[in-house]
């Protein structure tokens, strides 16, 4: 398995910044393109990374869990060291560690027998810690009882009525699948994430009644939007549309180039806008159903901070939303507001299995193609 | 342009040392990282730090829209601010074609706009600069505007409707202090009062006009509301400059859509204009210090409405250009008036003043109310939770002081 990332690279958690002969450093802080990911440094340079298994995101850094080495968990970013050999990101005592969340202060590692927590701000000491029997195998962030949130308090309960599969955690709200394939969801609706169709904020848990007696397979929070995927490969999106990220006509998208643009050449593709039909979306308060490809079947979906990226059924990824770090893959720097392939893979005739946003970058797993395996 | 380079780093502090950046912990190592990487390369300008301002720009904008906007911390507001001076370093040592100049300037508004004040409010000193640069340029005049179509005119008004004199507001010239008090102030009583303004400069030494406004501040960046009234569906904010706005919105070019630059405290983002206003004396019958009372400006064409609503807090509408048709019923007729159920507009009526559908909002007709068309040199007092309805009859400037 390869991992590749694309996107915000100010740390260097995608490719370590190289320091060139006259010690200025290098820097590269925006990858359009897909490039093979360098986390850990432990092993000879052909096997890089062959055996990360999973991959856990903040704004800084990366988290890259290893199903060799004692399933020890890599860092990468802001903080961490490169030396010229040996690994300088490997964390201390995540020796059997089998998921992880990280954010700009903490590092949760989830264990078959307990989960800690551990501060990033201060050496990575030991912040906090929780008995828990995960012999049941919950993904990760959820535990038995409820879940982990990514700042303090740490654990939150949740009603063992939901039954609980799945738990995405967006920058202030949450979206949970449950084992009957609903789609729940609570926190800040202040830009219609939680898809009830206002923008009033939910303090427990409530089914997204639009999605109800469809069984959905998967769920992904961004920033301000969320997805989620049904039993029947389905794509289904909300939330704010401000970059694309939803999948919809994006008005900031298609006139707003004001941002970016003396004033003058802005006003004809604005006064189109007023004198044409065009629906913009600023705000889809329910689940919209987003055509991917004509044929659309969506097997994985992640949300980033304002951009979504989904792999459908045949191994190929697209991407769309914001993309002015790069974070759609697509060798620009643009964002869209409707889902692009990122040829990349295709080209290079890799599989795309897995997909992880973090904020403002995209981490691909991808395998040679072989007819059969995809 | 060695001289605008030489006039920003002379507003910036003169060695990196004495350049401040300090934050609670709630600006985390990361971000802070990349806020003294660029501090550095500022005062060494060894490479460019464009790519790093834009970052520190992009992460607190997330920050400033992640929650309530009352509830963002003052920090993440700071952290946009040196975001936006790093860019206008940054642009002004590039080069300072009038484009690059243009971007400067509207990257200073950003920050004024949803930032908050660093280093000596430093963003409103370059702001300076950089307009008085841009006044010196030769300033290229559009054909098609003739400098006749700029003065504040109103060949377009609507038809004032005909106001009912048993409803008229009362009309008080320059009251004292005392009387105002007891007559209007305490017994929460709507009036115009004539006579109290007519001294501000607004008026006398810099009438204000488009060609004025387009003066003192053209080149800045405001936000404008689009679309009839702010509770239609199809409403929306966008950021101009004023420049912009008179050319779609009031002069009417290519456009069919309203545009009114509403409720917005241009004056604390523009201190040259606040400088044509004075505070009403009757403010200090309130409890708040002067520092309390917000000012807001409302500028647009004729049409322009304000649907119903009512405010927390007292308000002084003064009328500087052109005329205003308002409509005020007192906070008994709350159950009459049919506010909306939302969070977001429980403060306003879903009924259309004007046109009020007798079908769905019965009580509406039933409610007394009072009503005037204010003219320019009037002020009129709106007691805190009175319901108020404004429809401007032609081009219009009024300011509203909100005090308590």
């Amino acid at each position: 398995m390869n991992w590749f990332g694309f996107g915000f690279n100010g740390f260097g958690q995608i490719r370590a910044n190289e320091k060139s002969y006259d010690g200025e450093s290098t820097r590269d802080i925006k990858l359009t393109s897909p490039i093979s990911l360098v986390v850990c440094r432990n092993l000879k340079s052909s096997e890089i990374c062959q055996h990360v298994t999973r991959i856990r995101t903040s704004w800084s850094r990366i988290a890259a869990l290893h199903s060799t080495s004692n399933r020890r968990l890599c860092l990468a970013g802001f903080g961490v060291e490169h030396p010229s050999r040996g690994c300088g990101g490997c964390v201390e005592e995540s020796k059997e560690c089998q998921d992880a969340q990280i954010s700009e202060e903490y590092l949760a590692l989830s264990f078959t027998d307990r989960v800690e927590i551990q501060s990033l701000r201060n050496q990575n000491k030991q912040e906090w810690t929780m008995e828990t029997d995960n012999t049941a195998g919950l993904e990760f962030p959820l535990v038995p009882g409820g879940y982990i949130a990514s700042k303090p308090p740490f654990f939150r309960p949740l009603s063992p009525q939901l039954v609980a599969v799945t738990l995405a955690l967006g920058t202030e709200h949450a979206v949970l699948l449950s084992a009957s394939g609903n789609v729940y969801t609570w926190g800040s609706g202040s830009h219609g994430q939680l898809g009830h169709g206002d923008l009033s904020p939910q303090n427990e848990p409530r089914a997204v009644e639009a999605l109800m007696g469809m069984q959905m397979s998967s769920v992904a929070a961004g920033g301000w939007h969320s997805a989620c995927t049904s039993a029947g490969r389905d794509l289904y999106v909300w939330g704010w549309n401000e970059s694309g990220q939803v999948g919809l006509p994006s008005r900031a998208l298609r006139t707003g180039q004001q941002d970016t643009q003396p004033a003058g050449s802005a006003s004809t593709s604005r006064d189109q806008e007023e004198s044409g039909d065009d629906v913009f979306i600023s705000i889809q308060a329910f689940p919209a159903l987003v055509d991917v490809t004509e044929s659309c079947e969506v097997s994985k979906i992640s949300c980033g901070s304002r951009h979504t990226a989904a792999v459908t059924s045949k191994g190929d990824l697209f991407t769309w939303g914001w993309g002015e770090y790069g974070q759609l893959g697509q060798g620009t720097l643009s964002s869209s507001d409707e889902p692009k392939p990122v040829e990349f893979f295709k080209d290079n005739g890799l599989c795309v299995v897995d997909v992880v946003c973090g904020p403002w970058n995209t981490y691909v797993c991808a395998i040679i193609k072989e007819p059969s395996s995809c | 342009m060695a001289g605008l380079w030489s006039a920003i780093s002379a507003a910036l502090p003169v060695t990196e040392a004495e350049f401040p950046l300090d934050f609670s912990e709630k600006v985390e190592p990361s971000i802070l990282e990349v806020l003294k990487r660029c501090r550095q390369q500022l005062y060494t300008r060894t490479c460019q730090w464009m790519q790093d301002a834009q970052v520190i720009l992009d992460f607190s904008w997330e920050k400033l829209n992640t929650g309530t906007w009352r509830d963002v911390d003052k920090e993440w507001r700071c952290v946009y601010s040196y975001g936006c001076l790093f860019k206008v370093a940054a642009l002004c040592r590039e080069d300072a074609s009038p484009v690059t100049l243009q971007e400067a300037i509207r990257t200073c508004d950003m920050g004024l706009l949803m930032g908050a004040s660093i280093i000596d409010n430093i963003l409103q000193r370059i702001v300076r600069i950089l307009q008085d640069v841009i006044r010196k340029w030769p300033y290229k005049e559009d054909p098609s505007e003739g400098v006749s179509a700029k003065k504040m005119k109103s060949d377009d008004s609507a038809p004032a409707p005909i106001v009912n004199q048993a409803l008229v507001v009362p009309r008080v010239n320059c009251p004292s202090l005392e009387r105002f008090k007891t007559e209007y102030l305490d017994p929460q009583m709507p009036v115009i009062l004539e006579g109290v303004i007519d001294h501000w400069p607004a008026f006398s030494n810099h009438p204000w006009s488009l060609e004025y406004l387009q003066t003192i501040a053209g080149c800045r960046t405001v936000p404008v509301e689009v679309g009839s009234r702010y509770t239609d569906e199809n409403w929306s904010q966008t950021l101009l400059t004023v420049n912009e706005f008179i050319d779609r919105y009031i002069l009417g070019k290519n456009t069919t859509g309203l545009g009114y630059l509403a409720q917005h405290q241009l004056f604390d983002q523009i201190p040259e204009l606040r400088d044509d206003i004075r505070i009403p004396d009757y403010c200090c019958l309130g409890e708040g210090d002067e520092e309390d009372i917000t000012i807001n400006a409302w500028f647009g064409p004729g049409g322009t409405v304000s649907p119903l609503h009512h405010d927390p807090q007292q308000n002084f509408l003064a009328q500087v250009v052109g005329r205003k048709y308002i409509r005020l019923y007192s906070p008994e007729n709350n159950e009459k008036l049919y506010a909306h159920q939302s969070q977001l507009l429980h403060n306003t009526s879903q009924v259309e003043v004007e046109s009020p559908d007798e079908v769905r909002f019965p009580e509406f007709v039933k409610a007394p109310y009072l009503e005037c068309v204010l003219q320019p040199g009037e002020i009129l007092f709106i007691p805190v939770k009175h319901w108020h309805y404004v429809r401007s009859l032609e081009l219009s400037f009024s300011v509203s002081f909100w005090w308590s």
